[in-house]
């Protein structure tokens, strides 16, 4: 196949100017390398989201005052799936359930098992799925939060993916360990119970 | 005066007695879909919102137009202006007259006068801290108007988008009219997290919003992620950049549906916590099927937005 080159000023023009151009140019060519000129930082932005929805490869340059988007690609219009944000997705199932963690082992009987227990229960938490919204430490829960903690990479692995990770600013203090904390946001008793009074439930250990 | 230019609200109020209050405000713009009677609808249910956000009862308005009649001939007008009228009949609105001028570019809009308490006012500062916010319509009104623009958007999503723009503010306010609130404004021009940066402007208060919440209407997702997206919002996001912390690596497109410029958006309500789920449940009973929580008030009293994920 020939390759087909087209080029598109799009200097001085505004938003939704230079994408609305670029598309009329993926519509109707079939060009498999474009070069998109632009002059502002939301039309370059625009442009190379557009053109990757399309599946091109773009590269950016910028003197300064002109960015120049190089593209390459079939340009078929194969219009790639955006992920669906959860608000459009699980509308209709999602629930927001708090979890309140007040000690650093589950139950009574040997503390050995009920730290075994934790590990493990914190860890099962992904199960929750989409549903889990915040956990919570207190008292001798924070202590999860340290460095130390046996569940560090898994409570960061939470947070990285939204679930909101706090930790009692007051328990932290008390036990001198403020600074140990690796994990989660400091909080405060009134955002624990604004948070337990906007959940669709609260589940609490210890 | 009670409310006039400092804080930036949705209208300006008056104080004529210990019993009553004058809310007054103007709002028109060009047209933003094809449909005369449909831009007429959206202009109107624009204007009236303001009066709505100030927990106020519209009662008259006058007309403002721009017009080419040269070009265009009187058909749309007469389209327009019915459309207007739909709409303030609706609200229980008496329209008193209006003004038109000839213009090369058509503008359309009202000028509206309502009533309030003056220990009713729902100003948009406010919150408190353990509020939740309440937002009763989806966003994303600027990025499907620029997919319009570009033949993208469907049929279907057309008329979503055009219903959601010319429902009226006025269920929504009549049931905030009977519930707590704290503070509330109406999502325009500025996108949701503008609006929201004006409730905060000054006063020290601190909100979290949970993006995953936040409904979006059909499709502005998908349009905003291939890049159709308005250069206002990028304004707004220059504008009130500032107040806004996003979590690291947080989703540019969902941070640019967030300040997407609405026309005639919901209203945001803070309300303290222990009221907020059955304001929503009230809500939803009554026909404002996306009233959703957002977020809420937190404690860090430094005037800024954290926006998380869920």
């Amino acid at each position: 196949m020939r390759k087909m080159m087209k080029t598109i000023d799009a200097r001085g023009l505004a938003c939704p100017a230079p994408v609305l151009l670029v598309k009329e140019a993926v519509d109707v060519g079939q060009a498999t390398e474009m070069t998109v000129l632009v002059d502002n930082e939301p039309a370059r932005e625009n442009v190379a989201r557009f053109l990757g929805s399309r599946s091109y490869k773009v590269t950016v340059d910028t003197d300064g005052s002109t960015f120049t988007l190089t593209a390459s690609g079939t340009g078929a219009g194969e219009v790639a799936q955006p992920v669906q944000p959860a608000a459009e997705a699980n509308d209709a199932t999602h629930q927001k359930i708090v979890v309140l963690v007040a000690t650093d082992r589950i139950g009574n009987g040997d503390d050995e098992l009920g730290q075994k227990l934790m590990v493990s229960y914190i860890k099962t938490l992904k199960e929750m799925g989409p549903d889990l919204w915040q956990l919570i430490f207190l008292n001798g829960g924070v202590r999860l939060s340290l460095r130390s903690s046996p569940v560090l990479s898994e409570l960061q692995a939470y947070e990285r993916d939204g679930i909101i990770v706090l930790a009692c600013g007051t328990c932290l203090e008390h036990f001198g360990l403020t600074r140990d904390k690796a994990v989660g946001e400091t909080t405060n008793m009134l955002d624990i119970v604004t948070a337990c009074q906007l959940a669709d439930k609260v589940v609490s250990l210890g | 005066m009670l409310v006039g230019t400092a804080t930036a609200d949705d209208a300006g109020v008056y104080r004529v007695s210990a019993e009553l209050a004058l809310i007054q405000t103007v709002d028109f713009f060009t047209p933003i879909v094809d449909d005369p009677y449909d831009f007429g609808r959206i202009a109107a249910a624009n204007a009236l919102s303001d009066v709505y956000a100030m927990g106020g009862l519209p009662k008259t308005a006058m007309n403002i137009v721009a017009y080419p009649y040269d070009t265009l001939g009187p058909e749309p007008l007469t389209a327009i202006l019915a459309g207007g009228a739909a709409k303030l009949h609706e609200a229980g609105v008496v329209l008193l007259g209006g003004h038109s001028i000839e213009d090369d570019e058509l503008k359309y809009g009202l000028s509206v006068t309502g009533y309030v308490h003056p220990g009713r006012i729902a100003a948009n500062q406010g919150l408190q801290p353990g509020d939740g916010l309440v937002l009763t319509k989806p966003i994303g009104t600027g990025v499907i108007n620029t997919a319009i623009k570009a033949n993208l958007a469907s049929a279907q999503t057309i008329v979503t988008v055009t219903e959601s723009m010319a429902t009226l503010n006025k269920l929504a306010a009549g049931i905030m009219a009977n519930s707590t609130v704290s503070a509330c404004t109406d999502i325009t021009g500025f996108g949701l997290l503008g609006h929201l940066a004006e409730m905060l402007c000054g006063t020290g208060t601190s909100v979290t919003i949970q993006a995953g919440e936040v409904p979006l209407l059909p499709e502005a997702y998908t349009f905003a992620s291939m890049g159709f997206v308005p250069v206002g919002a990028h304004n707004n996001r220059n504008f009130r950049e500032n107040m806004v912390q996003f979590l690291p690596g947080f989703d540019p497109v969902m941070r640019d549906l967030l300040f997407d410029p609405q026309t005639s958006g919901g209203l945001l309500i803070g309300c303290p916590a222990n009221e907020c789920r059955r304001l929503v449940e009230r809500l939803r009973d009554e026909g404002v099927s996306a009233a959703t929580i957002i977020g809420y008030v937190n404690t860090q009293q430094d005037g800024t937005i954290t926006v998380v994920e869920k």
